[in-house]
């Protein structure tokens, strides 16, 4: 890679070391003199612990103490908050903003609503590179069920808006005792209409959702807006993706479908980098077999990898000794990771 | 001691989760092979959209299909959407009507956008299985973040919801995931630093949303200690290996220090993801006391 983008999203599989090389690469770029945030989605809040920041990371960018320069700060995102804040600032008055943020359907369900954590790390991400405090943002991409998801969230949002459920939500489906409409109008069919919708989805569930979606009307062109600048966002040639792997050959499927899934998306993928390699075996030993085991499997595995990956470059780096948890460590994996990045051409 | 790791998870759901990457799948294969072993009727059940627990019994991907393994064993990879359409054929009394519901665009976007229905759909089904037709379903359920959506969904809908079959059938699930006599949550983690402390993390918030505590620790890939004692001038590799070694004993003895349930440990064994390891690590499991010395 010789060349950094300003926005560097790292993506992969669960559990293969995404944040820690996120990490690390903030602390290159801000020792190279860029003004950098780190940005995570963590509901479990390792990025924090890795770069010694608070709580208080959730509300606004902290600085992270001992990083070079001072350049370094750090984002840490939940749904709830963020979704909080976007209601907030986007609501046109502050009725509007009071009847979303009262709704039971929201209060309840807007940090788990299916795609709102992915949707909130674009909507964050978009408003923070908005304000161009920084020569750079990393972002560490939420743990979703598919990994990917994120990259798909403000086209979904779009077309769940652009469904009609908002507008549907305007029109008058319930008369002032809270009764459907509807299927009052339509006389004993409409009951066992009626009926049926209580017996599937319970008429209450739908009455809240009604006026939830009917609160959130007024927001509703700002969201579309923004859904589309993010799109264009995570498209351009100043954003580029890298995808961690992890090692032996029985991960090499999965990184390719998401080396497809990121292609198909138009996004740009800088290099596929194969995190903790174990050491190849030079000699002939006696090493502890399951040693032995591990070192074949990785070499194997990467060999086979870069085959398949044709023109795409790839990386790799070693296992460590010691995988730091705190920022004290995170020098060594910057260097390892520097190397590896130098390696991508 | 107490009695085995198996026969304390032999009946009901058996919830399987932990961080990204720990071997999760692995350990709900290794178990629900060690069940049926045990003469229990045993359902896996995958809930992950890409199939991967047939690799681990060595079959090819179903589709969703149930697949009989072994005796008392079946496999089967859920897909909740297709569970909610059929609900929604059953129930609906006129059957015109449900077709039309079934391909309206509105019922699409209600069943991908409502919190908490698949989860439910999941649980619910998990009821109906255990329900004579099973001894226990084990659940291969998300990491970390999503599992703790999929035990918490009965509640929050039980919450949001006031009246109706959503808010009953809430409120029923809700009941089987705080039943520790039903459901039992077996977490999974490796002997590592950042595992361990979400291990920890994971552990308290279940125990918070549900009342129950988790069943069983399941330390994974223990690398054996079997270096010869350092000596110097070493090569690099058994340098590495060594302080690997050390780095996993502290996290062991970290985890079993701060865990205060049952615990158990599996091997890491030199052989690739597949049904050999699967049956290799059911072997280690039905002899496992439930709290080793």
């Amino acid at each position: 890679m010789k060349r950094w983008p300003r926005l560097l999203v790292f993506v992969g599989a669960g559990g293969v070391g995404k944040t820690t090389l996120a990490a690390a690469a903030g602390w290159l770029s801000a020792r190279d003199g860029a003004r950098t945030l780190v940005m995570t989605f963590d509901p479990s809040h390792r990025l924090r612990q890795t770069l010694g920041v608070g709580a208080e990371a959730a509300l606004s960018e902290i600085p992270v103490a001992g990083a070079p320069g001072g350049r370094l700060r750090a984002s840490l995102l939940d749904a709830r908050t963020t979704f909080d804040r976007l209601v907030e600032r986007y609501a046109p008055d502050a009725a509007a903003r009071d009847r979303i943020l009262g709704n039971r359907f929201y209060r309840t369900f807007s940090g788990s609503l299916a795609g709102v954590l992915e949707y909130m790390a674009v909507e964050r991400l978009f408003e923070v590179r908005a304000a161009e405090r920084y020569d750079r943002i990393v972002l560490d991409t939420p743990p979703t069920r598919e990994a990917l998801d994120f990259l798909g969230a403000p086209r979904r949002i779009v077309e769940f808006l652009d469904s009609g459920i908002v507008r549907l939500a305007f029109r008058s489906w319930f008369d002032d005792s809270g009764r459907p409409r509807l299927t009052r109008r339509l006389g004993p069919l409409g009951r066992r209409v009626e009926a049926g919708l209580d017996e599937i989805v319970g008429v209450d569930l739908l009455r809240d959702m009604v006026e939830f979606f009917r609160a959130f009307g007024p927001l509703y062109e700002g969201f579309r807006a923004r859904a589309a600048e993010v799109e264009r966002l995570l498209r351009e040639p100043e954003t580029g993706f890298l995808l961690v792997a992890g090692p032996g050959e029985e991960r090499i499927p999965e990184t390719l479908y998401f080396a497809r899934r990121l292609r198909e998306h138009g996004c740009h993928l800088a290099g596929v980098l194969v995190n903790r390699l174990h050491p190849p075996l030079e000699s002939a030993g006696p090493w502890p077999p399951l040693l032995a085991f591990l070192s074949r499997r990785d070499g194997e595995g990467f060999r086979l990898l870069a085959e398949r990956l044709g023109e795409i470059p790839l990386g790799g780096l070693p296992l460590l000794g010691d995988e730091p948890a705190h920022l004290a460590g995170i020098e060594r994996v910057a260097g390892e990771l520097e190397t590896a990045l130098a390696g991508l051409g | 001691m107490s009695k085995g790791v198996i026969a304390a998870l032999a009946n009901g759901l058996v919830f399987v989760t932990g961080k990204g990457g720990v071997g999760k799948s692995a350990v709900a294969a290794a178990l629900s092979l060690a069940l049926a072993e045990a003469g229990r009727r045993t359902l896996l059940l995958g809930i992950d959209p890409r199939e991967n627990l047939h690799e681990w019994l060595g079959v090819a991907p179903s589709g969703g299909e149930r697949l009989a393994i072994a005796p008392g064993l079946v496999l089967e990879s859920l897909r909740p959407r297709l569970l909610i359409d059929r609900e929604v054929e059953t129930r609906m009394p006129i059957r015109l009507l449900a077709r039309q519901l079934l391909a309206h665009p509105l019922y699409h976007q209600f069943v991908d956008g409502a919190p908490g229905l698949e989860e439910l759909v999941v649980l619910a089904y998990v009821e109906r299985c255990l329900h004579g037709e099973f001894d226990v379903v084990v659940l291969d359920g998300a990491a970390s973040g999503h599992a703790l959506g999929q035990l918490l969904a009965p509640a929050l809908v039980a919450e949001a919801v006031r009246g109706g079959p959503f808010a009953r059938l809430a409120a029923r699930l809700r009941g089987l995931v705080s039943d520790p006599r039903r459901c039992r949550t077996v977490l999974v983690t490796t002997a590592e630093e950042m595992p361990a402390a979400e291990t920890f993390e994971l552990a308290e918030e279940l125990t918070a949303a549900i009342g129950v505590p988790a069943a069983l620790l399941v330390i994974n890939q223990l690398a054996p200690d079997d270096l010869p004692v350092a000596r110097a001038g070493e090569a690099a590799p058994l340098v590495l290996w060594r302080r690997r070694l050390a780095r996993q004993q502290r996290e062991r003895e970290r985890l079993r220090s701060g865990w205060s349930g049952a615990v158990t440990e599996l091997p890491w064994l030199p052989l690739p993801r597949g049904a050999a390891l699967a049956h290799a690590l059911a072997e280690w499991l039905a002899a496992a006391p439930e709290a080793p010395a």
